[in-house]
């Protein structure tokens, strides 16, 4: 603090850190504390119910006046009278029972989880972590000859070729895919078009610090070319290995794109369309929030595992490169 | 490495090389050709011959139209929000002691940890309320919370090479705090400045997860194409993912052609 204050002066100081209070307020812990205050709220399922019985009854409510007035026989008038009235009494009951709904607090939300749904994020998961090992097996040559073999204008050619498919989005690098390949629900080949180049971005990174000379020395000294890579090149690499296998995981366990797209309605939803659904279609805030917050733990998780497998320290994250 | 020429490694990797690309290209090769084709139904079998039809559609579709320019407007508001905090949040971060730098930057980053559509959702619900409609501005404030990270980082990195020696050696000879500001520390930032605009842009252009979360009733050039290519193949969408390749093509090649190395950092350790 004294350093900031030595550095920058009093009043640049206070507006860096104004700056960063408003950042970490306004666009990290408030949104995220709201999301969990919403995630822990529920709504009386009695209302629910009652609602939903409500706009049951008063359409078949209408169908029957409908039925009513076009009837032919006075006998059949007379059976769809009684009908009538019977619907208008259990319309009164159900509609007194839709009282105001009260929020609640507890993990009533969070329960669902465990049928169908929990299904859909295990399922999610598992896909993206294999998407992530293939990424890894086929990015890291790509990576490798990127960075270490072709050097001058091919590797800046390379480079290019790369960031170019990067560039324009997942949504239309589907789109790409979809116009050659029309799988339905195949999703592991989309997802590996559309997310394993977040695997070679960081290897690249890593890479490029790479002493060539270590090479060289070890290729006089008669090591082969897996030896090569298994005692020099991957150690090196390892900090790019870990921020790319977190990458490519949560772009792809977080994926809207690929379920909504590469199956054209047609395959099984991703852990976001079922998110997007509680919240879009039903209104089910309370529910769609505690299922982001289920998929944020789960993926945090998998990252955390991620650093921990190939032994990467928190500072590493900016320090090589995200 | 110099080699031989009949290197067997390195017909392997060449070889590895090009199928990789191909790979990469193939579907965008076919996108292409499915923009330019003739035929009204979207197929490139048979081919009828060459037509900028789609193009004509697609700059008279009113909705993409209007997607295309929010999308510019909220990738503006995006570059001109996370710049400066990003900035501010790397200067900080150089200046703190580590403990406390660690646990202000694992804050900071955080959205680049956090699924988009978690990004989105709470940022929507906490601005606008679940019930409210969404829109430009929560989409902005959600896009932002993660490319500023990804500028902070950028400065963080490039701060981590900058020699404080320039900086003492500028006090004391008498220089004031703000001009060492003007004349030794921002223009060693601004490089890492230009480099992080396009990169700003493109994060928020090209994002779909978190907009979708965000963004309510209304729409971007991304959710727009999204939602028609639900409903399946698209020659107009084809033609958007053309059009913004070309553009993609042309920033790369300007940038291969402008890069230059960045200087080797002090040595640590």
């Amino acid at each position: 603090m004294a350093e900031l204050l030595r550095a920058y002066g009093l009043r640049l100081t206070a507006l860096l850190w104004l700056a960063v209070a408003l950042w970490i307020i306004g666009l990290v812990i408030a949104p995220l504390a709201t999301l969990v205050a919403r995630s822990l709220t529920s709504v009386d399922p009695q209302s629910i119910v009652a609602t939903i019985e409500v706009d049951r009854l008063s359409g078949e409510l209408a169908a029957a006046r409908w039925d009513f007035d076009h009837a032919t026989t006075p006998e059949r008038r007379v059976e769809i009278d009684r009908r009538i009235r019977l619907l208008a009494d259990r319309l009164r009951r159900a509609d007194a029972r839709e009282t105001a709904p009260q929020p609640t607090w507890g993990i009533a939300n969070y329960t669902s989880l465990s049928g169908l749904p929990g299904g859909v994020l295990l399922r999610t998961l598992g896909q993206a972590l294999a998407v992530t090992a293939i990424a890894l097996l086929v990015g890291y040559p790509v990576a490798w000859l990127a960075a270490v073999v072709l050097t001058g204008r091919r590797a800046a050619l390379l480079l290019g070729a790369l960031i170019v498919p990067w560039a324009i989005g997942d949504v239309l690098r589907l789109c790409a895919w979809a116009t050659l390949f029309d799988p339905p629900g195949a999703g592991i080949p989309a997802m590996v078009y559309g997310y394993g180049l977040a695997m070679v971005f960081p290897i690249w990174a890593a890479l490029t610090t790479l002493d060539r000379h270590q090479i060289e020395a070890a290729r006089d000294l008669g090591a082969s070319a897996l030896r090569i890579h298994t005692r020099i090149v991957l150690p090196h690499a390892r900090p790019g290995l870990a921020v790319g296998a977190i990458m490519t995981f949560l772009l792809c366990a977080g994926s809207y794109a690929v379920p909504q797209i590469t199956p054209r309605g047609r395959g099984g939803d991703g852990f976001g369309q079922q998110v997007a659904r509680r919240i879009f279609d039903t209104a089910d805030w309370g529910v769609g929030a505690a299922y982001a917050l289920a998929l944020m733990a789960a993926c945090l998780l998998v990252a955390y595992a991620l650093m921990r497998a190939f032994r990467l320290r928190w500072r590493d994250l900016a320090r090589r490169g995200g | 490495m110099a080699r031989k020429p009949r290197d067997p490694a390195r017909f392997l990797s060449n070889l590895y090389m090009s199928l990789f690309l191909i790979w990469l290209f193939i579907p965008l090769v076919g996108m292409t050709v499915t923009a330019f084709d003739a035929s009204t139904l979207p197929s490139a079998t048979p081919w009828k011959g060459v037509s900028p039809q789609w193009f004509s559609t697609l700059a008279g579709d009113a909705r993409l139209m209007r997607g295309l320019a929010q999308s510019l407007l909220v990738a503006l508001a995006v570059v001109a929000l996370s710049l400066p905090l990003g900035l501010a949040g790397a200067m900080v971060l150089h200046r703190l002691a580590a403990r406390a730098s660690g646990v202000l930057l694992a804050l900071l980053v955080s959205p680049i940890l956090i699924p988009g559509l978690v990004v989105g959702l709470s940022t929507r619900l906490f601005w606008h309320g679940f019930a409210g409609p969404g829109g430009l501005w929560p989409t902005v404030l959600a896009q932002t919370s993660t490319v500023a990270a990804y500028v902070l980082v950028m400065f963080t990195l490039r701060l981590a090479r900058f020699d404080p020696a320039l900086e003492e050696a500028a006090f004391d000879l008498g220089a004031s705090r703000a001009l060492v500001m003007r004349r030794i520390l921002l223009p060693f930032l601004a490089p890492t400045a230009a480099a992080a605009v396009p990169i700003a842009f493109l994060l928020s252009f090209a994002d779909y997860t978190t907009t979708v979360f965000a963004i309510g009733g209304d729409t971007t050039l991304m959710t727009e194409a999204g939602a028609r290519l639900r409903a399946g193949p698209s020659p107009v969408i084809d033609a958007v993912g053309v059009v913004v390749l070309a553009l993609g093509v042309i920033a790369a090649g300007v940038w291969v052609l402008v890069r230059r190395p960045e200087p080797a950092p002090p040595r640590r350790r």
